[in-house]
């Protein structure tokens, strides 16, 4: 920790967040390490550390004998006042060092109402914004994380991003980073050598062209060394990728604060809405073996009371009811619970659930986001009637008596019918509650509706979001209809919605408005407590640029899209195709366990779905 | 019978602004870091069992923080001391544990009062001497003392017993003294602060000790070698 916080920490909210120490913090030798990292969350340390990308990164870079990786956070808004207030710039959590002192500066990249506190963190830590003005001394400031595969709206403020996964292509960077020559134009010449690294995409070398009318049009490679497209990276093997055999164990209270095993990588689900499912495709599962051995280790090094098995999906993890009794037994005795973050709404769920949450009911989730059969067949989220009767029915026989469901509005081809689906099975879960709960509390369900941002990378791309006004006057429809006795209704503010449609389907000239939001006092964008949406409608205002010509634009099928160059490794024709089956009102299988769907990933990037033996073809 | 271990235990600058919760959960950890077994309440979802005194207000060091665990088996305690040690994060070290009664009572009820030593920074004694002779004189000082209920007017002079002691070191002025802790009578630091005259959001505050104060006598939680 930086000495200068000292006397300031008596005064902030937290001061634990900020005094480091914690056990498994790496603390390496400066004078003997040839690259320094900087691992940096927008966000506050409460929500960072529950990051499991930047603990593998973490537990990799100081693995290396020329390398060491600090984390650094976003201060909270108090600190951050008297950091500004008192001149003391943005230091690393470990060493205390000043961002300046690094080699990289690591953002990742988790959502869109993050962007405000990367250009804020570079201002607090004296670093010049955009990669233009920055000298030969700075750092170079690179991000990753699934924002990256629409980073045009960052990306004059990043010297260069990486698509995909990180577990190899840190290596190759980091072993340039270390081979730099200095001289005039180091800093040029090692950019050179890592655009050439695959994945890596450095914005600088390119520039985007736009229609007279203001459209997106092009991206022109200025440089020779810069590839027309950027396939993302996925590692050969993920089954035996190194693991982390700490992690941190912080003081303070954060978020996911347990030991995490990543028991699978990528979904095939193929849900037309999600960008996840997209773009971290191939699935692959980890053995159960090797997972027991490395949640021993964690669980050995940390301490923690909880063991979470972490995937996009984890119900879908062949092996996981086998999984999780072998860690009941193994770890139950000694006040250690097991979770699992995702479920699918199905009996199999209620089943896993009951495994885990022996005796304690508290709340279950299911996600069925939309309300009738014909609109989950357009989005293809393979739930059924009889799927989420048989979950409900089930949960409730078996005890629960709170169920959360989580829907979406303004999703394509929606109508009135699919609004009203969402209120009867509202009530159609009151009335399961009653017929079978177990009676000890009475049903309460909670019906949460997020507004619909169409993603880029995704069969939805080419929709345009709902205008505020129509999400609106959907909320409000739903509000009178859900006002009743065991329904508890939320949903996000539309504001906060459209403003991440806007980021996630903007280009490069959004650069100028996030600048801007940050200067006017925008930060913490995520936090409704800070979220400031009539100072960023000024920022527009003064940028000249008109928000709704980014959330709700339809683009056409041939238009190019700013994020083209960016490849998931998606087949151009496959997400048209879905696009057709979507409005045709037909499902398509996961490839996991049915035919291929040909969207291209496996041949392309030479991989394939890879499950555990033993895996039940259900 | 249960086996309870009752033992005291430091708190240094290192994690001196954990707050109570978090250095539960941190002792929590390094129980089970260390595979001492530690009994777990019934029910649904055990929990360890253990408790501990008067939380230490955030900022403040301590030298005499107490704590009793409930072990599912018999423990030699010289042997936690050891064991347990190893796993504590830096800036925590168990200092001595004793095998206590079954029935023993609990800390909150072993405890009622504190010694604080103050170290202000880069002063001399003569200013607080000054302040401790008039202090002497004053047998009521009342300060508003926020609560969650709101404010409210409470006299602090007759919750500090004793100032023991002014000394000169290299960095500054140490000031040792006793007060009220607990539900009963509790003398805050800010408060600590206004009656000695001195801010104590800048100063290095440690508990030196908690007791049992019965009349003049004052009686540590652990043995009676306080």
């Amino acid at each position: 920790m930086d000495k200068r916080l000292m006397p300031l920490l008596p005064l902030v909210e937290k001061p634990a967040r900020y005094t480091n120490q914690e056990l498994n913090a790496q603390h390496k030798d400066w004078s003997e390490t040839a690259v320094k990292v900087a691992l940096a969350f927008p966000d506050i340390y409460d929500v960072g550390m529950g990051h499991l990308g930047f603990k593998i990164l973490y537990a990799l870079i100081n693995a290396r004998k020329d390398s060491l990786a600090e984390r650094v956070y976003a201060p909270w808004i108090d600190l951050k006042a008297l950091l500004e207030e008192r001149d003391i710039p943005l230091t690393s959590l470990e060493s205390g060092a000043d961002l300046l002192q690094f080699d990289l500066v690591g953002f990742t990249l988790q959502h869109e109402l993050s962007y405000s506190n990367i250009i804020a963190m570079l201002d607090l830590a004296g670093i010049p914004r955009r990669s233009k003005d920055r000298r030969e001394t700075d750092p170079l400031i690179m991000a990753g994380g699934p924002c990256a595969f629409n980073v045009e709206p960052l990306a004059d403020f990043l010297d260069f991003v990486v698509l995909g996964e990180g577990e190899e292509v840190i290596h190759e960077i980091l072993s340039a980073v270390a081979k730099k020559k200095l001289g005039p134009r180091a800093r040029d010449v090692l950019l050179e050598q890592i655009a050439q690294i695959k994945g890596v995409y450095v914005p600088q070398f390119y520039q985007p062209l736009y229609t007279e009318q203001g459209d997106f049009a092009a991206l022109r490679a200025l440089h020779p060394s810069a590839p027309a497209r950027i396939e993302k990276r996925v590692v050969a093997d993920f089954e035996h990728l190194p693991y982390p055999e700490e992690f941190v164990v912080p003081y303070v209270e954060v978020i996911h604060d347990r030991v995490m095993a990543e028991i699978m990588r990528g979904c095939t689900r193929g849900c037309r809405f999600c960008q996840a499912g997209m773009i971290y495709r191939p699935v692959r599962e980890r053995s159960p073996q090797i997972l027991k051995e490395q949640i021993a280790r964690l669980a050995d090094s940390t301490g923690y009371e909880e063991i979470s098995l972490s995937s996009l999906s984890s119900g879908d993890y062949g092996q996981i009811l086998p999984l999780i009794r072998d860690l009941m037994a193994d770890y139950q005795g000694c006040g250690v619970s097991v979770s699992l973050p995702s479920l699918r709404l199905d009996s199999f769920s209620v089943e896993l659930a009951e495994e885990i949450q022996k005796g304690r009911k508290t709340g279950l989730t299911f996600a069925p986001e939309a309300g009738t059969q014909r609109l989950r067949d357009v989005i293809n989220k393979n739930v059924s009637e009889q799927d989420l009767k048989d979950a409900v029915q089930g949960a409730f026989q078996a005890g629960w008596s709170r169920i959360k469901l989580y829907f979406m509005i303004g999703l394509p081809t929606e109508t009135r019918e699919d609004l009203d689906g969402i209120v009867d099975l509202a009530h159609q879960v009151l009335r399961w509650g009653r017929e079978f709960g177990t009676g000890q509390r009475r049903p309460e369900v909670t019906i949460s509706v997020a507004s619909f941002v169409p993603k880029p990378h995704t069969p939805f791309q080419w929709m345009a979001m709902d205008s505020m006004e129509v999400l609106r006057s959907k909320q409000s429809y739903l509000k009178d209809r859900l006002r009743h006795p065991g329904i508890h209704f939320s949903y996000p503010k539309v504001e906060e919605s459209f403003l991440e449609a806007v980021f996630a389907r903007g280009d490069r000239r959004l650069g100028n408005v996030a600048e801007r939001a940050v200067d006017l006092g925008c930060q913490f964008d995520s936090w409704s407590s800070c979220f400031r949406f009539d100072l960023w409608m000024q920022a527009f205002e003064q940028a000249g640029i008109e928000p709704a010509a980014y959330a709700n634009w339809e683009p056409g099928f041939f238009q190019p899209l700013p994020w083209d160059h960016l490849s998931p490794g998606l087949q151009a024709d496959f997400l048209r195709r879905e696009w057709d089956l979507a409005h045709k009102e037909v499902p398509t299988p996961d490839c996991r366990w049915e035919n291929c769907s040909n969207c291209g990933v496996c041949p392309g990037l030479k991989v394939t779905n890879s499950l555990v033996e033993g895996t039940d073809l259900a | 019978m249960r086996n309870v271990l009752r033992f005291q235990f430091s708190k240094g600058p290192e994690v001196r602004f954990l707050s109570h919760l978090d250095v539960v959960r941190t002792m929590e950890r390094a129980l089970r870091r260390a595979h001492l077994p530690i009994a777990y309440s019934e029910g649904f979802s055990p929990r360890p069992i253990m408790s501990y005194g008067y939380a230490l207000p955030v900022g403040i060091l301590s030298e005499a923080e107490y704590g009793d665990f409930v072990f599912a088996r018999k423990i030699d305690p010289d042997e936690f001391v050891v064991r347990y040690n190893q796993h504590l994060p830096q800036g925590f070290r168990v200092l001595r544990a004793e095998r206590v009664a079954d029935r023993t009572p609990a800390l909150m009820r072993a405890i009622n009062a504190a010694s604080w030593s103050v170290l202000l920074r880069g002063q001399g004694t003569e200013e607080i001497s000054k302040r401790l002779e008039w202090l002497q004189g004053v047998d009521s000082f009342v300060v508003k003392r926020e609560t969650n209920k709101g404010s409210r007017e409470i006299d602090v002079r007759p919750l500090l017993y004793a100032v023991v002691g002014v000394q000169t070191v290299d960095t500054g002025t140490v000031i040792q003294c006793y007060s009220g802790l607990g539900n009963e009578a509790n003398l805050r630091m800010n408060e600590l602060g206004e009656l000695l005259g001195f801010d104590h959001l800048s100063a290095v505050i440690t508990r030196t000790g908690q007791f049992k104060k019965v009349g003049d006598h004052y009686y540590s939680p652990l043995g009676n070698r306080g």
